[in-house]
């Protein structure tokens, strides 16, 4: 199992297109990948939209992902670039 | 589970009176009831499969959507719908519905509802309006698979015992042709108001209805017990035993009241020095004209005939159709007369999906009279089942909203023109009063050429308070300002009694004001000698007009007349006609004074209270 924090860099937060793509990340593979605020002790499936949105992320939030199953390396790794690259949005 | 459920009580605006004690039918956004049936164990498998039938068929809808969008919009826009698909796909919900299916035993159509609306209501609490908006897109996701589930199968009432209650946060007059009438006994809504034109309807199906109950549809299901206080502006959901106990004293013992004493004869009213002042009816169903004789009313003031039109969902009824149902009117009114309005759509259309709707300001748009002159295929029909049915009693023709004598003329010559060709075809000539409502303040500065064109005048006091007063009485920050006894309406309604008399042509006043005795009183001193009312009404306005003498009502209205605010007015109103009215007023005191003086309550200025009790 891996836990993690990335960082929410832009602008935007992690808005519902932002959100739409990591659900499609993170959905591929097949580790159980939870997320939750930074300090907070409720995860959120990775791959519910639902419950990505409702972790309201703007931009400067810090989250916690934790992954668990055989292709955990790879998912956190990236998850991890998703997060980095600003969800590959401008700001 | 939640064990038994506690007793709610909500604060809202009554605007029709009474008690009802019922059942709860909620309904939707699109007047679909929300109901929650119960499978037996067999039945979960192939509801969860009908569910996820209905996810794969939304699924498919909007991946169709999404290509097309992205063919008018672009990619760029088209992420909407993913965010969209992937809601449909979100496994955490799924799990979530399929998991109330199966633990309540419940209908597809409920556990989405109750899943999407635990969702919905976590979305609602973010602080961030962004993601707190989002739960808009989650209503839109719910919506499609809610249409996908509901195929065709139309509600059956018959799933739901005892008198029902509509609970729903907005019921357009056109709803109430889509339910059972005979089972409804009652409205609990978060929208509408007192002037509203459901609560207008509400009033004379003599339906207990209670509006503007802010935040409340969400704590409601189909099927909760639920009472409605029409008198006290409260609703209960789940209420307590004794409250039940205590509630059916009271329905009994205003059972008793409600009863229209005369037993079917018309009745004249008289005052103590001999002025006679006919009732009559204001109707809008074609079946409250049972209740109109039971009340015995001399004749039918207004007809609205919109309710036919709303009736009809699909194109307008015909000729024919409006015939049979104006000359059942007018064959049980008889020898009384009827006045049959013609097509008055007003600020809440019966249009939409038309090219005459969709205008800004449509209560000064393109409705009633001007409506009919420009849709002469439309008008004509109507005319001419009007005419045909006066064969058969007494009718009144009445066109709303006229602005202009030339309008009088041009609907004139229409029924003339509809009047020769029946003559020609049926060999019948066919006579009817002509009228004119007035309610356009242009009319009331008009009305002596007005009404050398008329037989009749119908007074309609709420949209002439909403003209004079320039103020949309639907509109929460100015409804205070929808003041029917405010002066300038006061000196327009002594304008046309005078007329009136003047002029020999009888004036009848059909607003909502006249069922109230104090304004009764009021106009009787004025001169008016026809009051058009909400048929239960008309037994206290009866006693009322035989208390009273006639000089003593005119020194009122003498006075009245001399004030310059709605305020003075009223408190003059309510000293003078005490003093000699010997009747119980408080409730109509409350009537007068809620708007103007007191909290704002019935107008919906303050936000109504919730006790959980």
């Amino acid at each position: 199992m891996i836990r993690e924090v990335v960082l929410v860099r832009n602008k935007l937060g992690l808005h519902a297109r932002a959100a739409a793509r990591l659900v499609g990340l993170t959905s591929k593979f097949s580790s159980e990948i939870h997320i939750s605020r930074e300090g907070r002790s409720e995860a959120i499936d990775c791959k519910s939209i639902l419950g990505i949105l409702m972790l309201a992320a703007s931009q400067g939030t810090r989250l916690v992902l934790s992954i668990n199953g055989r292709d955990e390396v790879e998912a956190s790794r990236t998850v991890q670039a998703f997060f980095d690259a600003g969800f590959g949005e401008e700001n | 589970m939640t064990g038994p459920k506690s007793e709610i009580l909500f604060h809202g605006c009554g605007v029709a009176s009474g008690i009802t004690l019922g059942t709860a039918v909620k309904l939707d956004s699109h007047q679909r009831v929300e109901l929650k049936t119960s499978l037996v164990p067999d039945q979960l498998e192939s509801e969860v499969n009908r569910f996820r039938a209905a996810v794969e068929a939304s699924r498919r809808q909007m991946a169709e959507l999404k290509v097309s969008l992205e063919e008018k919009v672009g990619k760029e826009h088209a992420f909407v719908i993913d965010a969209h698909i992937l809601m449909l796909e979100d496994r955490s919900l799924l799990a979530e519905i399929e998991g109330i299916i199966r633990s309540e035993c419940a209908n597809s159509e409920w556990a989405v509802r109750k899943a999407a609306a635990t969702i919905q209501q976590a979305y609602q609490s973010l602080e961030d309006e962004y993601f707190r908006e989002r739960a808009s897109d989650i209503e839109y996701v719910v919506e499609r698979i809610l249409i996908n589930l509901a195929g065709s199968e139309p509600f059956d009432w018959d799933h739901l015992a005892g008198d029902l209650v509509i609970v729903a946060h907005d019921f357009s007059p056109s709803s109430f042709a889509a339910v059972d009438l005979e089972r409804i006994r009652g409205l609990a809504l978060e929208s509408g108001g007192r002037s509203s034109h459901s609560a207008i309807i509400a009033r004379s199906l003599c339906l207990p209805s209670v509006m503007q109950i802010p935040d409340f549809v969400h704590f409601v299901s189909t099927g909760d017990a639920i009472l409605v206080n029409g008198d006290e502006g409260e609703v209960v959901v789940n209420p307590r035993e004794e409250r039940v106990a205590e509630c059916r004293a009271r329905i009994e013992e205003s059972g008793m009241r409600a009863l229209p004493g005369p037993g079917g004869a018309a009745l004249p009213a008289a005052t103590r020095d001999g002025a006679t002042v006919s009732l009559r009816a204001n109707t809008e169903l074609p079946h409250e004209v049972r209740v109109a004789t039971a009340c015995g009313a001399e004749g039918i003031g207004l007809f609205r005939s919109e309710f036919l039109f709303f009736a009809h969902s699909t194109g307008f009824p015909s000729s024919e159709d409006q015939y049979l149902t104006y000359r059942m009117l007018v064959e049980a009114m008889a020898p009384h007369p009827v006045a049959i309005r013609t097509l008055d759509t007003g600020a809440e259309q019966i249009w939409t999906g038309s090219d005459l709707s969709g205008c800004a300001n449509p209560s000064m748009g393109l409705r009633g009279i001007r409506l009919s002159l420009r849709t002469r295929d439309l008008f004509r029909a109507q005319v001419e089942a009007i005419l045909r049915a006066a064969q058969f009693g007494s009718v009144e023709m009445i066109f709303p909203m006229v602005s202009t004598v030339e309008e009088i003329w041009r609907a004139k010559e229409v029924v003339r023109e509809v009047g020769r060709s029946l003559s020609a075809r049926d060999g019948a000539a066919v006579d009817v009063s002509i009228g004119a409502m007035i309610e356009v303040p242009a009319a009331v500065l008009m009305l002596e050429s007005i009404a050398r064109e008329v037989d009749v005048l119908c007074v309609g006091t709420n949209d002439l308070t909403q003209y004079l007063m320039a103020v949309d009485r639907d509109n929460p920050e100015v409804a205070n300002l929808f003041q029917p006894l405010h002066p300038s309406i006061v000196q327009c309604l002594q304008r046309i009694a005078e007329v009136s008399n003047t002029l020999g042509r009888p004036a009848r006043i059909c607003g909502e004001i006249s069922a109230n005795p104090l304004v009764a009183v009021l106009l009787v001193g004025m001169g008016f000698r026809q009051l058009s009312m909400n048929p239960r009404s008309m037994a206290i306005i009866r006693k009322t007009v035989s208390s009273i003498r006639v000089d003593a009502a005119e020194r009122l209205a003498e006075r009245i007349l001399r004030l310059s605010t709605t305020q003075e007015i009223v408190e003059c109103m309510v000293a003078e006609v005490s003093r000699i009215l010997p009747l119980d007023l408080g409730q109509y005191v409350r009537e007068i004074t809620n708007p103007v003086l007191g909290d704002g309550s019935a107008t919906g200025f303050t936000p109504g209270r919730r006790v959980h009790a």
